[in-house]
C-alpha cells in the first residue's frame, strides 16, 4: 500500500474514536452484505466474496470432509456448506484459481479490528480484485 | 528420506502399503492397546491412532502412539485442530517425536456436535492445510510457526486426509492439491464404498499429476451388518455408499454370514483399488472391529508384509 494510506491507517489507530467510526462504517457494509464475522483479515476477494469464517470449523482453505450430497453443512444441516457456496460462486465469477492459494493461519490479535485499515497499514495481504 | 519411518521407506521403495487403525481406550488403562497390537504386528506397516475421533473423549493419541511403538508396531499419530491451538499442537508434536513417533496424520477434526461433549469450545485455531504447513515448517525449516528456531527438528512423515466422496467434487481435487502444496507426503482417503466415484476422483487426480507428488492410500472399512451401511449412508455426511453393497449385506440375515460378507466386500474393494494406477496403498479402518484386520490383509493377498532394513535407501526414483 502507498505511504499515504499507511499514514492514514496510523492516524486512525492513534485516534480511538476515529478508529471506532472506521470499524462502524466497515461493519455497516460488511455485516449485512457478507455476514462478516469480524476476523479483521479479510480474504473475501479470494473466496468469491463469501465469508469462510461462517463455517463452524472456520475453514479458510477449503471444505472439511463432511459436506452433504445436497451441499448442506454437516454441523448445521439447515445451512449450506460455505465452501459449497464458495465453489459455486467462484466458478460462476471466474475466480476458481484464487481458491488454490493457501491462506495463512488467522492472527487472532486482529479480531474486531478494521480489515480495511489493516490492509492500509500493511498488516495483512492486500485483496486480489481481478478475475483469474 | 524425510522421516525414515517404516511407512515412508516402504512407499518410497515402491511397495503397496497397508495401514491399520485403532481407537485408543476410553479409560486410563492401556492394556487393551497391547492386546490390539497383536492384530497389527506383522499384518500392517503402520497403524493410525485416532485423536478423539467423532469428538468422543479417549486416551490421547500421543500417549497411545507411544504404547503402540513400545509394542513394536509403527504408529501414525492423528493430530486434529479441534482441541488444541497452535501452541499445544507444536508441543505435542515435539513430545511425540522425542518418543520416536515418525508419522503424523494432520486433520481438522470432527465437530464437537457429534461427540459426547457438544457444549465444549471448538478450537479450530488452524485448519488441516495450515497444520500440514506448520509441521512441514517445523521439519524442513527447523522453525516453529512463530519463526523461532528449533534445535532438533521433528522428523516426521506428514499425512493428510482426502474425501473423494464429498461435495463439490471438483473442490475435492483442488483441496488435495492444496494439501500437497502445503507439504503432505501421504494421503489417506475416506472409506471407499463407491468404486465408480473413487475411480472418477483418481482419474482427476492423475490428470493433474498429483499421484506423482504424494502417496495415496485408499480407505477400506469392513462392516459387520447392513445396518452399519445404512447408518453411514444416512447419518454420516460426506459418505457415499453404493447400493450394491447394501443389497448384498441385506440379503444375508445370519449374523456370522453377514460378517463374512463384510470381509468379502472389503477384500474386493482392496483388489479393485490396488489395480488403479496412482494408489500407493490401503488404509484398513474397521471401527471397533480391529480383530478382523489380519484376516482381511491375508485374504487380500498382502502377506507377508515386506521388511526393509533400517538404512536401506529408496530403490526407485520416485520423488515424492
Amino acid at each position: 500500500m502507498s505511504k499515504v494510506s499507511e499514514n492514514f491507517a496510523k492516524f486512525c489507530e492513534k485516534h480511538p474514536r476515529l478508529y471506532a467510526c472506521a470499524v462502524l462504517a466497515e461493519n455497516a457494509f460488511k455485516k449485512p452484505v457478507f455476514r462478516c464475522q469480524d476476523c479483521g483479515q479479510c480474504i473475501l476477494s479470494y473466496t468469491a466474496f463469501t465469508c469462510p469464517m461462517r463455517c463452524p470449523k472456520q475453514m479458510r482453505n477449503g471444505p472439511c470432509g463432511g459436506t452433504r450430497e445436497d451441499g448442506r453443512c454437516e454441523v448445521y444441516p439447515e445451512r449450506h456448506c460455505i465452501w459449497w457456496l464458495i465453489y459455486r460462486r467462484a466458478k460462476r465469477m471466474g475466480r476458481l484459481k484464487k481458491l488454490r492459494r493457501i491462506q495463512k493461519p488467522v492472527d487472532r490479535r486482529l479480531q474486531h479490528t478494521s480489515a480495511w485499515l489493516n490492509v492500509f497499514a500493511g498488516k495483512i495481504d492486500p485483496p486480489s480484485w481481478g478475475k483469474d | 528420506m524425510k522421516s525414515g519411518s517404516n511407512l515412508e521407506r516402504l512407499l518410497r521403495a515402491g511397495h503397496f502399503a497397508v495401514c491399520g487403525e485403532m481407537s485408543p481406550p476410553q479409560s486410563a488403562d492401556s492394556s487393551s492397546i497391547a492386546k490390539k497390537c497383536g492384530y497389527f504386528k506383522g499384518y500392517v506397516d503402520a497403524v493410525n491412532l485416532t485423536d478423539n475421533q467423532t469428538a468422543i473423549v479417549r486416551m490421547s493419541s500421543v500417549m497411545s502412539s507411544y504404547y503402540v511403538l513400545q509394542c513394536g508396531v509403527e504408529p501414525i499419530m492423528q493430530m486434529t485442530c479441534r482441541d488444541r491451538n497452535r501452541l499445544a499442537i507444536q508441543s505435542d508434536i515435539l513430545g511425540a517425536c522425542s518418543a520416536g513417533i515418525k508419522n503424523i496424520l494432520c486433520l481438522t477434526g470432527d465437530h464437537m456436535k457429534f461427540g459426547n461433549h457438544p457444549e465444549a469450545k471448538p478450537v479450530f485455531d488452524l485448519d488441516a492445510v495450515q497444520l500440514i504447513q506448520m509441521v512441514k515448517k517445523m521439519r524442513d525449516e527447523k522453525q516453529f510457526l512463530s519463526g523461532d528456531e528449533i534445535k532438533q527438528e521433528p522428523k516426521v512423515f506428514i499425512g493428510g486426509a482426502a474425501n473423494p466422496f464429498g461435495e463439490p467434487f471438483e473442490m475435492r481435487v483442488l483441496n488435495l492439491a492444496k494439501k500437497i502444496d502445503a507439504g503432505a507426503d501421504f494421503i489417506q482417503t475416506q472409506p471407499v464404498f463407491d468404486l465408480a466415484r473413487f475411480q472418477k476422483w483418481m482419474d482427476a487426480v492423475r490428470e493433474e499429476g498429483l499421484d506423482k507428488e504424494v502417496f495415496i492410500l485408499a480407505g477400506v472399512m469392513p462392516v459387520r451388518s447392513a445396518k452399519a451401511l445404512h447408518y453411514m449412508k444416512e447419518s454420516v455426511p460426506g459418505m457415499r455408499i453404493s447400493d450394491d453393497y447394501i443389497k448384498r449385506m441385506e440379503a444375508i440375515t445370519d449374523k456370522e454370514a453377514a460378517m463374512e460378507e463384510g470381509v468379502k466386500i472389503a477384500v474386493e474393494i482392496i483388489s479393485e483399488v490396488r489395480q488403479m494406477p496412482g494408489v500407493a496403498g490401503v488404509h484398513i479402518m474397521p471401527v471397533m472391529w480391529e480383530s478382523i484386520t489380519p484376516r482381511i490383509v491375508e485374504q487380500a493377498g498382502l502377506l507377508p508384509r515386506p521388511e526393509l532394513p533400517a538404512d536401506e535407501p529408496a530403490v526407485t526414483g520416485l520423488e515424492r
